[in-house]
């Protein structure tokens, strides 16, 4: 049996890295085993060197860092399987809850936004990472591996447009624009240019660049007309003209003098109620309780959506608009306003089942809430211009 | 994979972890050199385990939860002691009962007749 002498292990250490192993573990086990041939084979007056050199080809094929090699690939074979599962089950939530999303959204029903966001965030964060590592793993072309990594990339950023624009951010455009560019500069150049040249992808390529440049045009065109912006500024500009007009009257009743004290703690209470429910609808649709000053210059602008999860949660925005319907019965009610100044409730917001209230649009309550206190104020007008 | 003299290696690739699994189980704990020389006396030299196959298995186990080590110094280097975790003796148990269901189907499909004498 042989000994080891220090040196003569720290030879041995330092000729495995050497050879390139770098795992420390590795490194340690491999020490171990050398020894232990050593110890165990050579005899105690033997050749150490000679023997270790004749030993060392033993453990390899071609050279010694096979054993490394051969250990990170088992070792990320494993991980490869776990990431293939997440993969998978990251790809069937993210559809279920985008397809959900978009019904609700549709539908106009609560929880559309969190769908939407857990949906798309999952497919661009995680879906699409990982597709990119697993297949480019998978592939030895670096041809394929581009226009993996570039076409996600492309998917990427439509899915923020999409989710940004459906969610009424702002900065859905440069997502847009960003994804068309990949997809015009990058994605298309490459794919025909290195496609076409080999006849058995030549048809392929074709048909697909075909489809693609159609697919980015449309991308285009969306950038480009945007209606729905314009749309959105009409009926902003309408509901802001609306509500300074409520004010105008509203300034000329509070000029007045009020006789009955009971009535107006009614009208008061109405205008509570109604800029309640307007400043939650508004807080929902530009982050602020009232329309700022600046607006125009803050590029600030309502989309048309629905009323906001804070209008639902509790049903606290229902009980907002119970409270002011019964209101405006209590004011209705009250001995001296005429049949000409009560507040008609019929056919407003006010009159549809309040279940059904995640059907309308934010504008749609807005606009019919102030509608309401201009009937009040026109009413109060009246009876304070007649005592 | 393995130097076997008597074996291709197609035919006892895939084994390596059942024979380290039945190993350990047997054997409170052991270190990768002993490994390699049980294998070999216990099969009269046919089945030699090369350093290449044995050590990335052994961190692939390691890795899955499956075997759990413990390091002793000797000297100026170090000694990596390899024992089963409960997870790893339920799969010992389990790989040795599916390889030896392997073997019965492979009798049967084959059409080995037990040898007599």
């Amino acid at each position: 049996m042989y000994t080891l002498s220090e040196q003569q292990i720290d030879f041995i250490l330092n000729d495995i890295k050497i050879r390139g192993v770098e795992m420390e573990d590795l490194q340690l086990n491999l020490l171990d085993h050398i020894c232990c041939i050593i110890e165990y084979e050579l005899e105690q007056e033997g050749d150490f060197e000679d023997f270790y050199h004749k030993t060392i080809p033993k453990f390899f094929k071609k050279e010694l860092k096979e054993i490394e090699e051969e250990t990170k690939l088992l070792l990320t074979f494993k991980n490869y399987y776990a990431m293939k599962k997440t993969m998978i089950r990251t790809g069937i939530f993210s559809t279920i809850a985008i397809v959900l999303g978009s019904f609700f959204k549709v539908m106009h029903w609560p929880g559309a936004g969190v769908l939407l966001v857990l949906g798309i965030g999952s497919i661009s964060l995680l879906f699409l990472p990982l597709m990119i590592i697993l297949k480019t793993n998978d592939s030895n072309n670096k041809r394929d591996k581009f226009i993996l990594a570039s076409s996600a990339a492309v998917g990427f950023f439509l899915c923020w447009a999409t989710l940004f624009a459906v969610m009424h951010w702002p900065g859905n455009g440069i997502f847009w624009i960003i994804a068309v560019c990949i997809s015009t500069f990058v994605l298309i150049p490459v794919y025909f240019f290195t496609g076409i040249r080999d006849p058995e992808t030549k048809l392929n390529t074709i048909v697909t660049t075909i489809v693609l440049v159609a697919a980015t045009g449309l991308q285009f065109t969306m950038i480009n007309i945007r209606p729905a912006v314009k749309l959105t500024q009409i009926k902003m500009y309408s509901y802001i003209q609306g509500e300074e007009l409520l004010k105008k009257v509203q300034n000329r009743s509070a000029s007045g003098h009020h006789e009955n004290s009971t009535q107006q703690s009614f009208a008061e209470n109405i205008n509570n109620k109604a800029e309640q429910i307007k400043s939650m609808i508004l807080m929902n649709a530009i982050g602020e309780s009232k329309i700022p000053k600046d607006f125009e210059s803050e590029g600030i602008i309502i989309e048309e959506g629905n009323l906001g999860i804070a209008f639902f949660d509790n049903g606290e925005g229902i009980k907002l608009l119970s409270e002011l319907k019964a209101e405006i019965s209590k004011y209705n009610a009250s001995g001296e306003i005429n049949i000409e100044n009560k507040i008609p409730v019929d056919h407003s917001i006010l009159d549809i089942d309040f279940d059904k209230i995640g059907r309308y649009s934010n504008y749609s309550v807005l606009n019919s809430i102030t509608q309401i206190q201009m009937y009040l104020a026109t009413a109060e007008n009246k009876l304070t211009a007649f005592k | 994979m393995y130097i076997c003299p008597m074996y291709s290696s197609e035919l006892i690739k895939g084994t390596l972890k059942t024979i380290i699994l039945k190993l350990l189980s047997e054997n409170k704990e052991m270190y990768g050199y002993e490994i390699t020389q049980k294998v070999k006396d216990l099969t009269d030299n046919k089945i030699q385990i090369t350093e290449g196959a044995l050590y990335p298995t052994l961190h692939a186990l390691e890795n899955d939860g499956i075997v759990t080590t413990e390091i002793v110094n000797i000297g100026k280097r170090v000694r990596k002691y390899y024992k089963l975790t409960p997870k790893g003796k339920n799969s010992a148990t389990e790989k040795v009962t599916e390889f030896a269901d392997f073997i019965n189907t492979m009798k049967f499909l084959l059409d080995i007749k037990p040898q007599l004498g």
